[in-house]
């Protein structure tokens, strides 16, 4: 009895070690979708990167516009375009002039989606014509151009000779918002969103040169990389991944609900956190259990 | 249920399911979604690249008769498609050569400044650091971190002596560093399937409210 006991704990280590990838596919699909349908109840807590970021921009002097740089595509958008929305609620919350500007084409789309949401939210509101968000007096969207290196030097200049005209085709000379906003001198800080290592070209060439200040939102990934850019102060600011993201969401929440502004907003950072802690429990257990019978089935055959 | 009525949201769900079939086994579905987002991806980039960067800043103002150095430059630069021809394909040495040398002109001093100079000044430790004690002890193990890890990449000579413990300090560092990489990388794989979810149950099928 006890041999065929342990031939049957052999058999279950073996062939746990051999399982096939679809079965763990299927138990992730599981993990992650249920608490998206099913959500339990998660209340993100600022980190000090986070925090950092978000009492600067909160606190920056009011001529001081936010610059947010979309760069990145539609690939890291899960992680990413939360934080572009956030950073634009709270912009527009608390009466901060925007300007957006893509590094690459993939953006512009993404940088276009994000605004057209957070301008509905905040017209669908506005019981006069001031408290709606205008482009040109309250955003303007730069769009894309290229060479990099010339953008993010010439931008330091004078902005209007880089865009010349603006994502929708206005003469962003005549655009009201471009007597406040000349260069990098009228900017408080620029964000660079980005699934790239662009974050990195922002602090070599407009913080270098011009002595601008830069925010990152990262993907999870490049996270751990750009740490050392936080430390050394090159940084402001940083968000990583979509837990940076729910983050800055729940201070954005939290600072609307003070200034009475109580419209329910979809906040999908927030929304997948339920998702992200089952699935990370999930994949801790996978790695527990795959290691114990890694060393249960060398025991045996030492 | 709350299924979505707008046609492009059908499009891109049926597509995301065609690419998430792969998981299963490879399929022609699957390559069906992959050709297509790599043709829509290059005919956008060529479609705005043309609209919006050659138009305005070439096409326009040499065609009003300004700025016409800008042919110049225009010619230069059309010699990358020379590499399409055999003959003259070594002309496309010279706008390479231009690019690199701008490029590297522009980027060298700062990149230096900003990747080297800027993160060797953040680990000085001095009187100032330790105002704040967690602030101080931080600063610290960032220095032994970054001592042991470049000390563990010395090649030169054999590690014996002091230079072994230090290196073997210095492995456990990497190591951390590692650890902390893969958790993210994890945090970040799973965030990117939480987003297509999220597309899927809510902006789809309408079922997350």
């Amino acid at each position: 009895m006890a041999a065929s006991g342990s031939a049957g704990r052999k058999g279950f280590w073996e062939r746990l070690q051999r399982i096939d990838r679809r079965w763990i596919y299927l138990v992730i699909w599981l993990v992650v979708m249920v608490p998206l349908i099913k959500p339990f109840p998660i209340k993100p807590v600022a980190s000090p990167p986070v925090q950092q970021m978000f009492s600067y921009i909160d606190s920056m002097p009011e001529d001081k516009a936010l610059i947010i740089s979309v760069d990145y595509s539609p690939d890291t958008q899960a992680e990413l375009h939360p934080m572009t929305l956030a950073l634009l609620r709270h912009a527009f919350a608390t009466d901060r002039r925007v300007g957006l500007v893509a590094t690459t084409v993939y953006g512009l789309g993404l940088g276009e989606d994000a605004l057209r949401e957070v301008k509905r939210e905040f017209d669908s509101v506005a019981t006069r014509h001031e408290d709606s968000v205008i482009s040109g007096e309250d955003f303007i969207f730069w769009g894309w151009t290229t060479p990099l290196l010339t953008m993010m030097l010439g931008m330091g200049e004078r902005i209007t000779n880089v865009f010349p005209v603006d994502y929708y085709g206005a003469r962003t000379e005549s655009l009201p918002m471009t007597r406040h906003v000349k260069n990098y001198n009228d900017v408080g800080i620029l964000v660079s969103v980005a699934g790239s290592s662009m974050p990195i070209s922002w602090v070599a060439y407009a913080q270098t040169q011009f002595g601008l200040r830069i925010g990152c939102g990262t993907t999870a990934v490049s996270a751990a990389d750009y740490y050392t850019y936080l430390n050394s102060g090159q940084f402001t600011g940083m968000l990583a991944g979509m837990r940076g993201a729910a983050e800055y969401e729940q201070l954005t929440r939290e600072k609307m609900d003070r200034l009475g502004m109580t419209w329910r907003v979809r906040n999908r950072g927030t929304e997948a956190m339920s998702s992200q802690t089952a699935a990370h429990i999930a994949i801790i257990l996978f790695i527990v259990v795959g290691n114990i019978g890694y060393f249960a089935t060398r025991r045996r055959k030492s | 249920m709350n299924l979505a009525t707008d046609p492009w949201v059908w499009v891109a769900a049926i597509m995301t399911l065609a690419v998430f079939s792969f998981l299963y086994k490879e399929n022609p579905f699957y390559r069906a979604a992959e050709h297509l987002f790599v043709g829509v991806s290059n005919g956008y980039f060529i479609t705005f690249t043309w609209h919006r960067v050659l138009v305005p800043s070439l096409i326009d103002p040499v065609g009003h008769g300004q700025k016409l150095w800008l042919i110049l430059a225009a010619i230069v630069g059309a010699l990358y498609f020379t590499r399409f021809i055999p003959k003259i394909s070594w002309l496309v040495r010279i706008p390479i050569a231009i690019f690199l040398g701008y490029g590297s002109g522009m980027s060298l001093l700062r990149s230096v400044e900003a990747g080297i100079i800027a993160q060797v000044k953040a680990t000085i430790v001095t009187r100032a650091t330790f105002a704040n004690w967690q602030a101080g002890l931080w600063a610290l193990i960032i220095l032994v971190g970054v001592v042991c890890t470049i000390t563990y990449f010395f090649f030169s000579a054999e590690r014996k002596g002091v230079l072994k413990p230090i290196s073997y300090v210095g492995i456990i560092f990497v190591m951390v560093g590692f650890g902390a990489s893969f958790g993210y990388t994890v945090m970040a794989r799973i965030s990117l399937f939480i987003g297509r979810l999220q597309f899927l149950l809510g902006d789809w099928l309408g079922l997350i409210r």
